[in-house]
């Protein structure tokens, strides 16, 4: 289960140049920021007034936040995150709204530039400052609408604006396209795993990603076992196989939109009863929960990530694992999106034990874990790597307190972030992916078919 | 004549006014309406009454790094409870001009204990406040200024027990009408808006299977 590292490596230099592709918008300020306003006039409903409403700045967030407490520094703090939106809020859109445009001053771009670094550089979106606060906030949603309005005023930094550009596009990102998803599979098939791809039918629809088809193979071949090995009708889909959403981590609605709304339709297309999203953070929630607004109706299939379908599979009796890890001590690394802000915390672990780990939790685990650092899309804003390498310091020693010799993961930015970290700044334990884990020890049966047909 | 204006229609102005406009903007709140989701939930609706209780304590994960604050805090507001509607000053004045009838007053002692802890509590909070490295740089003037006058009211109502005189009450009764006509603009009003973001973010969090 190693990764190329020479790929990794091509792959971070590629990330490295990718703020040069981006384009740019040519607008005077003064129409970024009623571009920024006009989302938050849009966006901020009870919940986020409620929210605005109740920040006292008792700084309690601040001992949740992984880059404040990994810098040190109290410009990271939580609270600072929507301190934009606050402002708007109580100048255009609160009750004193009349007697704060009299007593302060407006939104300038200097403001909207400040916000830019606070919300797309220092916050993966990952929801442990909520669970400190003690009024509930929910910041992440807040962060979200921000970077919503800074995307709208055309203010994403330049690196993740490049990708997300090139899937609003392409529909593709990193140069991939079909014909990676082609070739890999055709490799795949060479070893013996055939994979069906563009079934005008199917029960499932997989999906998979960029980091999987150039990177994570095992990932890819471990998923293409499985379904083999379950014996369902599923296929990928050249024509909707991407699971990552860079306009949902870009704040860019029509982006967003675009991305989602090519799965479900594809997905509607072949009357797919579940889509299976793959080891990827933020493309759960993206699908899972702001899918069928998106759509305009309750979408008409189920959503898992990949992690939680094999927890159930296991949880039911349907997985047949060996538990060839033989009490090999594992600890599992929560993915922020999938986890704390989706409720998949148990189903991992169900997997991990059915395969005979000696499971160690890390001191903070499950719903209060620290993020790694590494998602909502800042593994690829390169001038977020100081920031990163000191929130990944918080990660690595929780891992390293467990003296565990795998950690498991079940989210590609993570698994990203965690090889970028061990490779600068060393890590005891294998960075291991839990479906590629899983393929490595599904019992052995006959050679694996494609589906549809007897084995 | 200055007695009579804060004894009476100053009263009655910083009275109504902290109602009205406190209510105005707990409802402005509720009026911006909550977009539904259409996404199938994992949980039937709630979550919201059991975020709102749950938050009163923190995760076992965070008790290290919040220790210090929430024995503040809880002094601080428990202290100040006990104080506003157990104070026997207190009690004679709500039942004649707000209720109507009364109820029991705390012993002397207890009452004692409550200021000392209410008091002790907000001055400690005043001060991590301008000392924190954290929460100087993210106070605003409001924040000091609520922490600073709800201090000189319990201070003057104290001094007025104490001393027992007609013009130290007058001026505990000043600062009181003059925090109630400040308290709706404030992030004092956190006190009545805490139900509303613990329940919305409980509630939002509840339907993705998550109990926060």
């Amino acid at each position: 289960m190693a990764v190329n590292m020479e790929i990794f490596h091509q792959f971070l230099g590629q990330i490295a140049h990718l703020g040069e592709r981006a384009e740019h918008v040519d607008l005077p300020d003064e129409k970024r920021v009623a571009l920024a306003k006009e989302i938050f006039h849009q966006n901020i409903k009870a919940e986020q007034a409620g929210d605005l409403e109740s920040c006292m700045h008792c700084g309690l967030c601040a001992e949740a936040c992984h880059f404040r407490v990994g810098t040190g520094d109290p410009r990271y703090t939580p609270a600072r995150k929507f301190e934009l939106a606050r402002r708007v809020y109580r100048r255009e859109i609160g009750p004193f709204r009349w007697l704060y445009r009299l007593v302060t001053r407006e939104i300038t771009i200097d403001d909207l530039m400040e916000a830019q670094e606070l919300v797309f550089d220092s916050c993966t979106t990952c929801g442990r400052c909520t669970l400190i606060c003690p009024m509930g906030i929910n910041v992440a949603g807040l962060v979200t609408t921000t970077r919503h309005a800074l995307a709208n005023a055309g203010l994403i930094p330049d690196d993740l604006a490049a990708v997300e550009q090139e899937q609003g596009s392409r529909g593709t990102v990193f140069g991939a396209g079909a014909e990676h998803l082609r070739k890999a599979l055709e490799r795949l098939a060479a070893q013996g795993l055939e994979a069906p791809l563009d079934k005008e039918r199917a029960d499932y629809l997989v999906l998979t990603s960029v980091v999987d088809l150039l990177l994570f193979n095992d990932q890819l071949a471990s998923t293409v076992k499985l379904f083999n090995r379950l014996g369902v009708d599923w296929t990928f889909r050249s024509n909707a196989y991407e699971g990552a959403n860079f306009g949902y981590l870009a704040g860019c609605g029509e982006v967003q939109r675009k991305a989602t709304l090519r799965v479900i339709e594809e997905a509607v297309a072949i009357g797919a009863k579940a889509v299976i999203v793959p080891e990827c953070g933020h493309a759960y929630p993206a699908l899972r929960w702001e899918g069928a607004d998106l759509y305009g109706k309750p979408l008409p299939f189920d959503v898992y990530a990949i992690s939680e379908f094999l927890g159930l599979l296991v949880q039911q009796g349907e997985l047949e694992l060996d538990e060839a890890l033989n009490g090999k001590v594992a600890t599992y690394h929560d993915p922020c999106k999938v986890g704390r802000h989706s409720g998949v915390l148990d189903e991992p672990r169900a997997v991990l034990r059915k395969l005979g780990a000696d499971l160690r939790e890390m001191p903070n685990h499950g719903l209060l874990n620290w993020c790694c650092g590494g998602g909502a899309g800042l593994f690829v804003i390169n001038r977020t790597v100081p920031l990163r390498r000191a929130a990944f310091e918080i990660k690595k020693q929780e891992v390293e307190s467990t003296e565990a010799e795998m950690v498991v993961m079940a989210c590609g930015s993570c698994r990203l972030n965690f090889i970028k970290g061990k490779d600068e700044m060393g890590l005891n334990g294998e960075i291991v992916s839990l479906v590629a884990l899983v393929g490595e020890h599904l019992v052995r049966k006959s050679e694996p078919v494609a589906s549809g047909r007897e084995e | 004549m200055i007695a009579q204006l804060i004894d009476g229609p100053l009263w009655l102005f910083s009275a109504w006014f902290f109602l009205v406009v406190a209510l105005w903007r707990l409802l402005v709140i509720l009026f911006k309406g909550r977009p539904k989701s259409l996404a199938k939930p994992r949980n039937a609706p709630g979550g919201a009454l059991a975020t709102i209780f749950r938050r009163f304590l923190p995760y076992p994960e965070f008790r290290k790094v919040s220790r210090v604050r929430f024995w503040a805090g809880y002094a601080f507001h428990v202290g100040l409870l006990a104080l506003l509607f157990f104070a026997a000053p207190h009690v004679e004045f709500l039942s004649q001009r707000v209720t109507g009838f009364s109820w029991p007053a705390l012993p002397h002692w207890a009452f004692e204990v409550a200021a000392e802890l209410a008091l002790g509590g907000l001055l400690f909070l005043a001060l991590f406040r301008l000392m924190d490295p954290v929460t100087r740089f993210i106070s605003s003037t409001g924040d000091h200024l609520a922490s600073w006058l709800v201090f000189l009211v319990m201070l003057t109502g104290c001094f007025a027990l104490w001393r027992s005189h007609e013009s130290l009450r007058l001026l505990h009764l000043f600062l009181a009408e003059l925090l109630l006509i400040y308290f709706p603009f404030s992030s004092l009003m956190h006190a009545l808006t805490f139900p509303f973001s613990r329940g919305f973010t409980g509630a939002v969090y509840h339907r993705k299977g998550v109990n926060i």
